[in-house]
């Protein structure tokens, strides 16, 4: 099925992209050209196979305890891009 | 022959009867990644002073008389998608161009407790995506048989590194072939395993139902030595690792023997698109094992023809998923211009810091599994994931492998397929079945082209078969004498 330009826009949007600027427009041709692509599983018959559940994979839980713990410092300052007073700085997100 | 020319199988004998050490074959990798590696360029981080601390231990170990395993002192290079705790691991993205792990992957746990020398980071297409290595935001890796063509992707660093002799052994990922792929371009030997035979903790997510770490040597029995050192049930980080009837003792148990083996070749796999200098290598190939003693005969896939949108719908999915984490808040690229607001922070932060093989991916992905479009694409793809599993299973019930070729083509040349997405997709269409039914693959080389750039073939087995996989491919390697090939540079 065909994807219009808007739809694209609405998909960078969830997806938190820009969809502004030129690498955009090279984005959104490609959308339509892979699209495309994927659309070919439409003519698939797939019987009355209908479920998505994975059968053969079994989750395998392990106890719910805590093994090892990391502090702040160990764990998010040496890689966060902003660390003041024990936390990550970010943009005003209350206005 | 320098040591960097030998193959891990020997480098452990040699350690082992303390005729060389660990020292001295680690100054010899890096004195040959001196020499080469700014034309192949297969690294993102090199660790020389790290390595050589890791081999004088090892030295100090064995002088002491400790009991080592057969990899120790061995060097071994890492996809730089693999955690190394302290060490740069950039999955070759602007995103986490400064990321250091505060932890190291299961994996790299293991090759520790075996003294494995760590030499490097190796470099790949930016979050494993893509086929040619060309995705990488720090720069291309060069084919090092042809230093115009591209490696293959996404391990096309980890490949490159091996058949360069800069490493006898590296690690990489597979999620839609991108181990098998780069292992044909480069002449050298990658294992897919099973999914589950590895632990997949530390490995940066794509598509965490596909993912799969494995290993890359220049022969079959050094790949099974890497694969023995990684196997293994790791039920406290890796919900869907399993125990396998073969942890550890591939190697052991190799046996060249394909007397009365069944070998089905997937008429699908060797029709239009695939060249005719692959078709004629992988069916040379074919005629090899028929003298062996194997079986070999035509069967039918035909589900591969659905195989790419499959992939490509599942994989995108899961990527779009798996990659919302990276937001320009607690780790990784932050863009510099943060607006007044968070979201802009997200937006900025994500659309500056992925490529856009990435974004496409992300797209692509978040369109599959929005309102009104998650029934068509990605409920019937994973259904159709289904029915490809059903369809494998039901060939094993005739045959033990199947033999098909890797790639459509051999090794490309670099900046030929960028412009076109779709053409680079199309050269998956032989690996991403593998991966959607959890299957173990093996490329290893069968030939050369006219131009002399290696071609591989591919041997799938059932889940576990991955003794069942080696044992043929030792077969093939001893009649062939494709083996330990070391690129002319």
């Amino acid at each position: 099925m065909a994807i219009s330009r808007k739809e694209i826009e609405h998909i960078a949007s969830l997806a938190r992209l820009d969809s502004t600027g030129g690498i955009f427009d090279r984005l959104a041709d490609d959308m339509q050209d892979i699209v495309g692509m994927v659309d070919k599983l439409a003519v698939l018959d797939l019987g009355d196979i209908t479920d998505v559940i994975d059968t053969e994979r079994k989750n395998a839980f392990h106890p719910d305890e805590v093994v090892q713990e990391y502090t702040p410092d160990q764990l998010i300052e040496p890689n966060a891009p902003d660390f003041q007073a024990g936390g990550v700085a970010v943009p005003r997100v209350v206005e | 022959m320098a040591l960097y020319e030998k193959t891990a199988a020997e480098l452990s004998e040699l350690l082992g009867k303390k005729e060389i050490s660990a020292t001295e074959l680690a100054k010899d990798i890096f004195a040959r990644t001196k020499a080469v590696e700014d034309k192949v360029q297969g690294y993102v981080t090199v660790t020389e002073q790290v390595a050589l601390a890791q081999a004088e231990a090892v030295d100090r170990k064995r002088a002491a008389g400790e009991a080592l395993s057969a990899l120790a002192g061995i060097p071994v290079a890492v996809k730089d998608n693999i955690c190394t705790k302290g060490t740069l691991t950039t999955c070759a993205s602007k995103m986490l161009y400064n990321f250091k792990p505060p932890y190291n992957a299961t994996v790299i746990e293991k090759l520790a407790a075996q003294d494995v020398v760590i030499t490097g980071k190796a470099n790949m297409d930016e979050f494993a995506m893509g086929s040619s290595c060309e995705n990488s935001a720090m720069h291309p890796t060069r084919n090092p048989h042809g230093l115009d063509r591209v490696p293959g992707g996404s391990s096309g660093g980890s490949a490159a590194l091996v058949a360069a002799g800069e490493a006898p052994l590296s690690l990489g990922s597979d999620t839609g072939g991108s181990i098998r792929q780069p292992a044909s371009f480069c002449g050298v030997v990658g294992l897919k395993p099973t999914y589950g035979a590895v632990s997949r903790y530390g490995l940066i997510a794509f598509a965490s139902s596909l993912d799969q770490i494995g290993p890359f040597g220049r022969s079959i029995e050094d790949t099974a030595m890497l694969l023995d050192a990684i196997t293994g049930h790791d039920p406290l980080h890796d919900s869907t690792s399993v125990k396998t009837p073969f942890e550890g003792s591939v190697r052991a148990n190799l046996k060249a023997d394909v007397r009365g083996l069944r070998i089905g070749l997937p008429k699908e796999y060797f029709g239009a698109g695939i060249s005719d200098e692959v078709r004629k290598h992988v069916m040379a190939a074919a005629e090899t094992y028929k003298s062996l003693g194997a079986e070999v005969f035509e069967i039918s896939l035909p589900l591969v023809e659905y195989a790419l949108p499959i992939y490509y719908i599942l994989s995108s999915a899961e990527a779009s998923s798996n990659l919302a984490r990276f937001d320009g808040v607690k780790y990784g690229y932050r863009t510099p211009h943060v607006g007044d607001d968070v979201v802009s922070l997200y937006v900025k932060s994500r659309s500056e810091g992925f490529g856009s093989e990435v974004q496409r991916r992300i797209m692509l992905g978040t369109y599959v599994l929005s309102s009104g479009y998650y029934d068509a694409y990605y409920k019937k793809a994973r259904a159709a994931q289904r029915k490809i599993r059903e369809e494998f299973a039901a060939v094993f019930e005739k045959c033990d492998l199947i033999l098909t070729p890797v790639a459509p083509t051999t090794a490309y040349e670099i900046g030929s397929k960028t412009a076109n997405p779709l053409e680079m997709y199309a050269g998956d269409i032989c690996t991403v079945s593998v991966n959607i039914a959890g299957l173990p693959g093996l490329t290893q080389p069968c030939g050369f082209d006219s131009n002399k750039l290696p071609v591989g073939m591919q041997l799938i087995g059932p889940r576990f078969g991955e003794q069942t996989l080696l044992n043929a491919g030792l077969a093939f390697e001893q009649a062939s004498g494709l083996r330990n090939i070391i690129a002319a540079l």
